[in-house]
């Protein structure tokens, strides 16, 4: 026999109760699904929950996004974060999930606007997100990539980090990151200064947000697309010296954990 | 699990804490900041859990919501349980979802015989599905309903008797709702079964004034008060040594603070004890 579920009761109650707190005014006092006791109206008792709703989705969001709360300031984002709540309640009991979508929301609200670079901020911190909560795989040594056959080596496909995380844009992304850290002061930047893309990587204890030449950049994203060293070569037009440059540092990043040769793929 | 005074990790203290390895009974730890793969979250986790025993605290699942369970949300418990071996698996007495929309609060429940039948087949299923006991955390609350019928420690007694959990008895949330609400809590323990009890936490409170009235605001920001540690001890004659919590979750205070406040404990479990 079927276990009884929520009766009709509970459910309209709790929906009841969630109205209160999705209201933009005060519940009256006059709601008879409720009880005091003593002298404190029921509608201020019903506020606690409506307030504790609103900063606990305004606090998860400014913990995922800390820099482009510092870069607009407390009122903006604020305000930013009401709308985004309207838009985009939370559908999870795990508050890391609140912002997963500022992204694109602010893609969309900001375009055509001066700020419409705040969505490539929010991108990538997202990312760095991300990054802090997906698991690190064992690195693998430059070594590896010696031991192959030189004759076949440009055909070579490498597995890098799983938790890398590429963020392209149009503007100076990684200097408006950089200068607008907790640690020290932050800097104005000039915004058209010039597209700036990003890997984002997990090293150690923390999360590394490293500045990419638009040749480094499609070199990486070819590679973590699965391509052999030739063909990212080939996709960035970029000069051989070019991939062993970028191959060096992506190794003595940790960001490579496994070379696979030709012989291994067929 | 130890009844010697366990302490919260927080990620305030996830550099201290494996550094320093605190003497504590035991670490609890929030159920919802384990649920990914990796980071370094995870890896702090991993090398308190060689030197501590754990407790894992849900703060998401809504156990009473009547929305159905959140398949994905157990799921990820469950790894998490699987992962970090907890001696002690804990959610609470509160709703917190309805029509796919989560609030990420822990709200009350009216105390009523469709609750408590709706209360106790989530909690049956959760355990069926994780394979173990959890146990069921008393709340705070800033109002109640017009329709309740039971009293909270009645509620909580037949969702025990019900379901077969546990439960953690948060001496705080009983004072506040002593001062919010009414709550007798002699009564409230008096009505609890003893066996049951297998956790307690303690924490702070703050006040909101509202007019000439103020309400307890159970914020998790301060050091535990005198008048909950009184409740604490009647608490401990009621339900003998019981694994402690000094759980302090905004305003963190430095490491050593904590662990002042769980010495507290232990010294009081230790004078209730030779009286006894």
């Amino acid at each position: 026999m079927p276990r009884p579920d929520a009766g009709t009761s509970l459910l309209e109650l709790q929906r009841s109760f969630a109205r209160t707190i999705r209201a933009a005014a005060l519940a009256s006092d006059d709601d008879a699904t409720f009880a005091g006791p003593g002298a404190v109206p029921v509608s201020e008792r019903l506020a606690v929950y409506r307030n504790n709703a609103w900063q606990f989705f305004q606090n998860a969001l400014a913990l995922t996004y800390p820099v482009l709360k510092r870069r607009v300031g407390d009122d903006y984002f604020r305000q930013l974060a009401h709308e985004y709540r309207i838009a985009h309640p939370s559908r999870r009991g795990d508050l890391h999930w609140v912002g997963e979508s500022f992204p694109a929301w602010l893609e969309q609200r900001l375009a055509q606007t001066e700020y419409a670079w705040l969505a490539d901020l929010a991108r990538l911190e997202w990312a760095c997100e991300v990054v802090a909560t997906t698991q690190t795989e064992q690195h693998a040594d430059i070594a590896a990539l010696s031991a192959l056959d030189p004759v076949t080596l440009d055909r070579a496909v490498l597995h890098l980090q799983p938790a890398l995380q590429l963020v392209e844009s149009s503007w100076p992304l990684w200097s408006v990151w950089q200068a607008n850290q907790a640690q020290h002061e932050a800097m104005a930047i000039d915004l058209g200064s010039g597209p700036e893309n990003c890997a984002v990587a997990g090293v150690d204890d923390g999360v590394t947000v490293y500045r990419l030449t638009a040749v480094d950049f499609s070199l990486l994203g070819s590679l973590q697309a699965g391509s052999s060293l030739a063909q990212a070569v080939s996709v960035a037009g970029a000069a051989p010296e070019a991939l062993a440059r970028l191959l060096g540092w992506a190794f003595a990043e940790r960001l490579v954990v496994g070379v696979v040769s030709p012989s291994a793929r067929a | 699990m130890p009844v010697r005074a366990g302490i919260g990790l927080r990620s305030a203290h996830h550099e201290a804490l494996p550094r320093e390895l605190p003497e504590v009974g035991w670490i609890e730890a929030h159920t919802e900041n384990y649920f990914h793969a990796g980071g370094p979250g995870i890896r702090v986790l991993e090398r308190a859990r060689e030197s501590y025993p754990l407790s894992l605290h849900g703060v998401g699942l809504g156990l009473g919501s009547a929305d159905p369970i959140d398949m994905e949300h157990l799921d990820r418990i469950r790894d998490a349980v699987r992962r970090f071996e907890p001696a002690l698996v804990s959610e609470h007495a509160c709703w917190g979802h309805v029509d796919g929309e989560h609030f990420n609060d822990l709200l009350p429940l009216p105390h009523t015989e469709e609750a408590v039948e709706h209360l106790a087949s989530r909690v049956r299923q959760v355990q069926d599905f994780l394979g173990r006991q959890v146990l069921v955390e008393n709340l705070s609350s800033y109002v109640a309903f017009a329709g309740s019928r039971l009293s909270e420690g009645d509620f909580l007694a037949a969702v025990v008797e019900r379901s077969g959990c546990g439960l953690l008895l948060d001496v705080n949330n009983a004072y506040v709702n002593a001062h919010n609400l009414g709550l007798d809590v002699d009564a409230f323990f008096a009505a609890l079964p003893v066996p049951a009890v297998q956790e307690i936490h303690l924490a702070g409170h703050s006040r909101r004034r509202i007019g000439e009235h103020e309400l307890l605001i159970d914020d998790h920001g301060s050091a535990v008060p005198d008048a909950v540690w009184a409740l604490y001890r009647s608490a401990l004659r009621r339900f003998g040594p019981v694994p402690t919590l000094i759980e302090w979750d905004t305003a963190v205070p430095a490491l050593e603070v904590l662990v002042a406040e769980a010495r507290r404990a232990d010294a009081i479990r230790e004078q209730i004890d030779a009286a006894t």
